[in-house]
């Protein structure tokens, strides 16, 4: 006798990587981390150097660069800091060579990524002998690290344990009909299903408040996120620039949108139907499953850094226009309604939905299509500006730099 | 609730029809005085809301469907997006030279 006990509608999962304290990646990326602009360069040729000795077929190393750090006052230092760690910690991370420039500050990152379950090892460039040395040296812990990740697997894990960051870019007429209300379905399903969603851009939020208000879990919540917006749009008008009403970017107004409201309107269509749990700062992780603001800046390299800074695992992109922007960490699906983009930038696109806009599928279909390539690529297919090697991390600063 | 939502599928319906050759204007909200042009025939002035276009009107852009005098309300998504910085006749262009 034998029983069946496939359930008749399973819950939707993925294989992921199951880290030691339970976080869980949809990627396993040896990253190669340079805490200052300094120490870029030769963290590029060490990557060179590693990637070309191991040969095709072996996924390139991440190479996440820093910028600044010194000069920086200290709640921007604070910040780099601070993104720079939650980056290295970030669940989709298996092993990471953190360069710095100097000793102490690579004394620094040893204390700081102490008890954290990820594999580390911290250089100092000052350290060495040369700079073949250095790149020497790197290579030699790139090649440590990379033995660790080889035997780890992925394991069966429930969609709750996903972040997701959504963004738009090079929004159109299409974004607001098509690639954003069907993001938004998708969120709606995923927030039903126990994950956390983060969506940002304060600025792409200003004329958008009434929604905010009608949407968030409480009043205080939907208070604090206007606070933002209303913090956001005084400072850009703060030169005396009426941007209200006027501040779509070039490409938005050749697509056909006049104003940031009208920007903002369409824009609200991902968020889909659920209610603000929270409202976060920059970098700063969900504190609870469903759907959180984050205060970023609008610019997607930016305002996606923050919300994997976050922990977000992937990254749902609306797009109307082309925009090549995505994430090298969370691995970034372009979702596009529009028949021209589509047409003409195919090799950039992983979710098309043109035939939403033609009538062929409905809108709950078109959610279902996202759905189905989310699982996908969570569990391993890679999108299209992961093959591209495509993506930035660009972390904000607010002060003056010295 | 000023929130646009295609949550029916009354914009699959508007593509079900025979013969595209009149242009497809998208009225997001009931109050809105623009509709938005979802198609490339840009040279073609009829739409299938009957509105007659007063100029070549690319995808994505929009089309009043009420004169709108100078400094009213642009209205999408039954929200104003933006005003009238001229006068805007019925099947005119809205873009930027004429609101913000």
């Amino acid at each position: 006798m034998s029983t069946s006990i496939i359930a008749a509608d399973p819950p939707p999962g993925f294989a992921g990587y199951i880290r030691a304290d339970g976080r869980v990646g949809v990627r396993n990326h040896l990253a190669l981390v340079s805490t200052v602009a300094l120490a870029n360069r030769i963290a590029e040729l060490s990557a060179a150097r590693f990637d070309a000795a191991r040969g095709p077929g072996t996924d390139p190393v991440l190479r996440i660069q820093g910028e600044f750090q010194r000069g920086l006052q200290t709640a921007d230092a604070a910040l780099q800091d601070y993104v720079l760690f939650r980056l290295i910690s970030h669940p989709n991370v298996g092993a990471a060579v953190v360069l710095c420039h100097d000793l102490s500050t690579a004394q620094r990152w040893i204390a700081r990524l102490k008890g954290q379950t990820t594999s580390v090892l911290v250089l100092a460039v000052m350290a060495y002998h040369g700079i073949n040395d250095a790149i020497t040296q790197t290579v030699n812990a790139l090649t440590a690290l990379a033995a660790l990740l080889k035997p780890m697997q992925r394991d069966w894990c429930g969609f709750s344990r996903l972040t997701f960051a959504l963004e738009c870019g090079g929004s159109d007429a299409s974004s607001a009909i098509c690639s954003n209300p069907a993001i938004g379905r998708f969120v709606d399903r995923a927030v039903a299903l126990g994950a956390s969603v983060i969506v940002s851009e304060t600025a792409e939020f200003i004329g958008g408040e009434e929604v905010v208000r009608a949407q968030s879990a409480n009043g205080d919540i939907a208070e604090r996120i206007i606070e933002r917006i209303a913090r956001t749009e005084s400072r850009m008008t703060s030169d005396g620039d009426r941007y209200r009403g006027t501040n779509p970017t070039s490409e938005n107004i050749e697509a056909g949108l006049t104003t940031l409201v009208e920007k903002t309107m369409g824009a609200l269509c991902k968020i889909g139907r659920s209610p603000f749990v929270d409202c976060l700062n920059f970098g700063q992780p969900a504190t609870q499953p469903g759907l959180s603001f984050m205060d970023t800046p609008f610019f997607s390299p930016c305002s996606i850094t923050g919300m994997v800074a976050a922990g977000a695992q992937i990254t749902l992109f609306s797009m109307g226009v082309f925009n090549p922007s995505g994430n090298p960490l969370a691995p970034t699906l372009k979702v596009c309604g529009n028949p021209d983009t589509v047409s003409r930038w195919s090799d950039g696109i992983d979710v098309a939905l043109v035939d939403l806009l033609e009538g062929r599928i409905n809108l709950d279909a078109a959610g279902e299509r996202v759905m189905e390539a989310v699982l996908g690529v969570a569990g391993g297919e890679r999108t299209h500006t992961e093959s591209w090697g495509e993506g930035q991390f660009m972390i904000p600063r607010e002060l003056p730099t010295f | 609730m000023l929130r646009y939502t295609t949550a029916d599928d009354s914009l699959p319906v508007l593509f079900r029809k025979p013969r595209c050759v009149p242009r497809i204007a998208l009225q997001v909200h009931p109050s809105d005085n623009v509709v938005t042009l979802i198609d490339a025939l840009v040279d073609e002035t009829r739409t299938r809301c009957g509105l007659a276009l007063r100029d070549p009107i690319a995808f994505g852009h929009k089309a009043a469907t009420r004169t709108i005098a100078e400094g009213e309300s642009v209205i999408k998504y039954g929200v104003t997006i933006g005003r009238a910085t001229r006068p805007i006749e019925v099947g005119d262009h809205v873009h930027v030279h004429n609101c913000c």
